[in-house]
């Protein structure tokens, strides 16, 4: 009879491949996020799709969430790579926010590549005030599948609320229905999902709360429109930034690094250049940025 | 804000505690009709009783001829490996065990699992046990079946049926059997 003793040998070897690969795809993840690379982010998502998405189905779910509340987890010895994975949105979230939606999740990078290759005169953009109104809904969902699991114990819940099982390939006709209105709906109002009904995105929102680096504002922008206008996400409302709802895109930062679009850099140049009257001193440097 | 995070806050918790109060789903108490289909010629099954919890299985009623000893064993995964969990809770798996610790059968009986409708809860996932000895290595992909996508429900359910089966054995069969 074979020993009843594995050596971590036994243990680690069939789960080498794959957790070489979740290590490549997180650092790619963090890559692009610190290097604010548009090109670096697309890959990311393509590989999100690729390889989290089909080939493995890996992407964090309500069920997750269900599994913390009755504590029933997979061992954690044989799923090394469920842990570390579990460990890294955690962190990034806490670090950095919502970095998981936006460019992690599988579904989220396929409904973004989506995005880039819908022409945009297709898309409608929600008016703000039904915007706001609408991304409460995904709390209102959250804490609607926890309390039905909690008094059903129905764990198959998580069919309904997300689509996560599309990548999976296994459905029932009513639910690749359900997909397919998704789908065509986030043809016209981008990353619907996402924005407004995700519950995992509402927990992750609700630990954003509590991040720690913080997107760094200018005091112009309490003037300023031009990120608010960009932000695709609907998370930039007059000066502030929404956390629980910004996905670490990095549209509104790379504005911040353009230097010809910055009204920051803008109002610095315009002050640092010289004048036509000779008296006027130069100016001294811009005032330092606050965070909000 | 504040004040509809409270509220989320309160209901996720006053959930947990009703959580810890609700009594868990249990495995079938009284599987007459599967310790049958892992045994068609047995007569009789004894309660689930013993260290480790497993039952006997009779070839004869143990009433008429009470000297008959047992052809054979059966026991829950979850008994046997307890600490065993898949992606979501234990699988619960009725397994029979002959006394040369070859494996007479798997039921999958209760499991929890998000992609248990095409993993573990297909009758063929359970039925490629049968005929396993508790020497055969169970690796999933070699010698059991992998499904793409679900390797956590399947490598649990295969490493319980595994190790409870050698667990068993070591308990319940003769020591020549596992040496």
């Amino acid at each position: 009879m074979e020993p009843a003793i594995e050596t971590w040998r036994d243990i680690l070897a069939p789960q080498a491949v794959d957790l070489v690969l979740l290590a490549v795809f997180a650092a790619a993840a963090l890559v692009s996020f610190f290097t604010k690379s548009v090109r670096g982010k697309y890959a990311t998502l393509v590989f999100a799709v690729a390889y989290m998405g089909f080939s493995k189905s890996h992407l964090i779910s309500v069920v997750d969430i269900f599994g913390v509340i009755d504590r029933s987890l997979p061992v954690v010895k044989y799923n090394i790579g469920y842990y570390v994975f579990g460990v890294f949105v955690l962190a990034s979230t806490v670090l950095w926010g919502r970095v998981y939606c936006g460019r992690i999740c599988a579904f989220g990078a396929l409904t973004q590549l989506l995005d880039a290759v819908v022409p945009k005169r297709l898309r409608i953009e929600p008016p703000p005030a039904i915007e706001r109104r609408a991304a409460w809904i995904k709390y209102g969902l959250l804490a609607f599948v926890v309390v039905y699991f909690i008094a059903t114990r129905d764990l198959l819940v998580y069919r309904y609320v997300e689509p996560f099982w599309m990548f999976g390939l296994f459905a029932t006709t009513p639910m690749w229905i359900g997909l397919a209105v998704l789908l065509l709906a986030t043809v016209f109002v981008r990353n619907l999902y996402c924005r407004f009904l995700c519950p995992v995105g509402a927990m992750l929102g609700l630990i954003s709360n509590v991040t720690v680096f913080k997107i760094k504002r200018w005091s112009e922008c309490r003037t300023c429109k031009i990120c608010e206008k960009t932000c695709e996400w609907g998370a930039i409302r007059g000066p502030k930034i929404v956390e629980s709802e910004c996905v670490r895109c990095d549209d509104c930062e790379r504005l911040y690094m353009d230097q010809q679009k910055c009204p920051h850099w803008l109002i610095q140049i315009r002050r640092s250049r010289p004048t036509a009257n000779p008296s006027a001193a130069p100016a001294p440097p811009a005032a330092p940025s606050i965070p909000v | 804000m504040l004040q509809r995070l409270v509220t989320i806050v309160a209901i996720v918790c006053s959930g947990g505690a009703a959580v810890l109060l609700a009594q868990r789903i249990i495995t079938n108490p009284k599987p007459e009709a599967e310790l049958k289909q892992l045994f068609p010629g047995a007569a009789a099954f004894s309660p689930l009783g013993g260290e480790p919890l497993h039952f006997k299985v009779y070839g004869v009623d143990p009433k008429a001829n009470p000297s008959a000893a047992p052809i054979g064993y059966a026991f829950w995964t979850t008994d046997m490996v307890p600490q065993e969990h898949g992606y979501h809770g234990p699988i619960h798996i009725l397994v029979g065990l002959d006394l040369k610790g070859t494996i007479a059968g798997a039921i999958v009986d209760y499991h929890s699992e998000p992609y248990g409708y095409f993993s573990v809860e297909p009758p063929k996932f359970a039925a490629q046990f049968k005929g396993k000895t508790i020497r055969d290595p169970f690796v999933v992909g070699r010698d059991v079946d992998a499904v793409s996508r679900a390797t956590i429900s399947i490598s649990s359910a295969t490493r319980a049926v595994r190790d409870g089966s050698r667990l068993a054995a070591s308990k319940l069969l003769p020591p020549e059997v596992t040496k």
